[in-house]
């Protein structure tokens, strides 16, 4: 349980816009462990999205190490990040990107399969893990087709589709209702709790980022401060 | 849930943009493959216009062989009395000649060969003329023997000494029954019809001419002959019963070649300036311009079809660069529209060949339906697609083949889609779907995930 799953030394990264650099991670150190339910909050612009696609081999560094189920991810080349982010991540959007010619069990299978998992196989799985996030009846239903919340459940059972080592959530709830905030984030945590799924969760929502058990501040690409909750969630 | 279904799903998403782009390719994949087969066809419809032109060629040669080198020679007319049939008067005739007395023709090297031809005026013994009306006309005229050199060395080199009223045709097809002369024949005729009539022969009776019999071989055509009282025999033959034995009216000669009739024409007038020398100017003229006619209407022939195939090959090349153009153009539209779906998939850790892939096999899935659509349109509107698309080769192409008759003769172009242009036309079909979708494809594999999440 306290083995950490990401871990991650001075990481920096540098963008060039013209002649002006901009750093929005300036030597950042962070340390992740299995089961572990974590918020990053802080302003815009602060790097919280420029974390998350690094920890989730969207991007890659300029510098530092980034260490995901003790492998050093910072300087694989496309062809291996790929295989980590099949594997190792499991991706929530904000906008749910979910594949509209895919009803929601496709989508969810659509993880497995690229992970080269048998038809039978990936389809009951997927089926169980629709029934998980509590969308079961609903699995024929293209992403047009279902409510927002509804889209999110599918992102989730996606997300897990591969047993990941870790889920990262960009801010998975700044796209729905108070209702639906509510119930997504209520899973996630119930996800954490129950299956002991490790989850970095990016907000700027304080009530939602009260699910979490850590609460990380990120201000001009360093984290600040943190908040440690109780076991069930609450601070 | 296989890479082609998902392609499917993809094209049918944009179903309008599917249909419209299907139609345009489609119906490019339709003129690639109605084209070679009109090219096939319009060569087809040339080659019978070829043959009809090499046909043309060909006879204008024998024509050329057989009548242009000949060269008649005759001694000048001159005022003779008790000359040959002419009993008790002066007329002014041609004499016959002493054959032997031209031996020596035979020496001047252009000279294929020297014919003696006797040719003899009988007039009637009661009325001077002979006058039979045979079929409605009236012929009034003196009987003419023509006596031949029935050697098989001749009438086999020079096939036009033999009874024919018609240079144009070839000699003995003017027969109208029985047969013509042939290499040693005696003691036979072929008869003018006129002739027969007058004698009421046919073929296989016998005739008393002169006081002496023969029997009747063949009957020759009216046709164009100015001489309606035709017997036609062997040279001794006719030489015995008009008494004229050594003599021959004419001598025909034959230069080897076309080109050597002046050089012939001069030295025997040189040698022998007693004789009058007539060639068939006008004739070497006429064949010689008629050989040349057709040989300019092969070369037009020839350039017609050859620009018909340049047309076409520049349609094709058109229509190829277009298609492929047209399929790169959508799916780079398509890549741009879909990023953010190319970062999700990637995000969900789809490798940059999967992505490639999937791309590839879309370009590749509609071009082939297209192909298909293309093929059937194809099928069915291959004859109007290449006639609107082609020049049209008026008589010397594919609508009209003219005839040795003069006639032209529409000639429809016979467009056939053989199961292997369906083949190829497939074949192309994915191949400009691969070269069509492989630059966008690229450029999909090669999106950074993080940019294609960015994108809005």
């Amino acid at each position: 349980m306290n083995e950490p799953v990401l871990k991650i030394e001075n990481l920096t990264k540098t963008f060039t816009l013209g002649k002006r650099k901009i750093q929005p991670l300036t030597g950042l150190d962070l340390e992740v462990k299995r089961g572990e339910f974590t918020a990053i909050m802080g302003p815009s612009g602060s790097g919280k999205t420029t974390l998350l696609n690094l920890i989730g081999c969207l991007d890659k560094p300029t510098d530092g190490k980034i260490v995901i189920d003790n492998m050093d991810i910072a300087r694989l080349p496309e062809s291996q990040l790929c295989k980590i982010r099949r594997d190792k991540i499991g991706f929530i959007f904000q906008n749910f990107n979910l594949l509209p010619y895919l009803n929601a069990r496709e989508n969810v299978e659509l993880a497995m399969e690229l992970a080269g998992k048998f038809k039978e196989q990936r389809k009951q799985r997927a089926k169980d893990l629709l029934a998980t996030v509590g969308l079961s009846g609903r699995e024929q239903h293209r992403p047009q087709h279902l409510s927002q919340g509804e889209q999110q459940r599918v992102a989730i059972a996606r997300a897990l589709a591969n047993d990941p080592a870790i889920i990262l959530a960009d801010e998975p709830t700044g796209n729905l209702d108070a209702a639906n905030k509510q119930e997504i984030v209520k899973l996630l945590a119930e996800l954490n709790q129950k299956q002991g799924a490790t989850i970095l969760m990016v907000t700027h929502d304080e009530k939602v980022a009260a699910h979490t058990r850590r609460m990380l501040f990120l201000k001009d690409g360093k984290i600040i401060d943190e908040k440690q909750g109780s076991k069930n969630g609450s601070f | 849930m296989g890479i082609l279904t998902r392609a499917i799903r993809n094209i049918s998403r944009r179903k309008a943009r599917a249909l419209l782009l299907i139609v345009v390719l489609s119906l490019a994949l339709a003129i690639i493959i109605s084209l070679p087969p009109t090219i096939i066809a319009n060569q087809q419809g040339n080659q019978e216009i070829i043959n009809e032109i090499l046909r043309g060629i060909q006879e204008s040669s024998e024509s050329l062989n057989l009548t242009a080198t000949q060269i008649d020679c005759k001694l000048g007319l001159q005022f003779l009395y008790n000359q040959g049939p002419y009993k008790n008067v002066t007329m002014m005739v041609t004499p016959f000649l002493n054959i032997s007395d031209y031996a020596n023709l035979t020496s001047i090297p252009e000279i294929a060969d020297v014919i003696p031809i006797l040719s003899y005026w009988l007039p009637d013994e009661e009325n001077y003329y002979f006058n039979v009306t045979y079929n409605g006309y009236t012929y009034v005229d003196f009987m003419y023997i023509e006596g031949i050199p029935l050697e098989a060395s001749y009438i086999e080199r020079f096939p036009s000494i033999l009874p024919t009223n018609d240079w144009t045709l070839t000699a003995g097809e003017n027969i109208t029954a029985g047969r013509n002369l042939e290499a040693g024949d005696h003691g036979v005729v072929v008869l003018t019809e006129v002739a027969a009539y007058y004698f009421n022969a046919s073929v296989g009776d016998t005739i008393n001419l002169l006081e002496h019999n023969f029997t009747v071989v063949g009957i020759q055509g009216v046709g164009r002959s100015t001489l309606p009282f035709a017997v036609y025999m062997n040279l001794e033959d006719a030489q015995t019963i008009t008494n004229t034995t050594g003599q021959a009216l004419k001598l025909v000669v034959f230069a080897d070649n076309v080109e050597n009739v002046d050089t012939v024409e001069n030295k025997i007038k040189e040698q022998y300036p007693e004789l009058e020398v007539q060639t068939n100017k006008a004739m070497i003229n006429a064949a010689l311009e008629n050989k040349e006619y057709w040989e300019k209407k092969l070369q037009n022939t020839q350039a017609s079809l050859d620009n018909l195939k340049n047309t076409a090959i520049m349609q094709i090349g058109i229509v190829v660069a277009a298609q492929v153009a047209i399929i790169l153009l959508i799916m780079l539209y398509s890549v741009r529209e879909r990023t953010r779906e190319i970062g999700t998939l990637k995000a969900m850790g789809a490798s940059n060949k999967m992505i490639l892939g999937q791309f590839m096999l879309e370009g590749t899935l509609l071009s082939f339906i297209a192909g298909v659509v293309g093929i059937a349109i194809g099928t069915v509107g291959a004859s109007t697609l290449g006639n609107l698309l082609l020049p049209r080769l008026h008589r010397y192409g594919v609508d009209y083949i003219v005839t040795a008759e003069g006639q032209e003769v529409a000639v429809p172009l016979a467009i056939t889609i053989t199961p292997e242009l369906i083949l190829a036309g497939l074949g192309i079909a994915v191949l400009l779907g691969v070269l069509g979708s492989l630059y966008p494809a690229w450029r999909a594999a090669k999106i950074r995930p993080a940019e294609a999440m960015r994108h809005e």
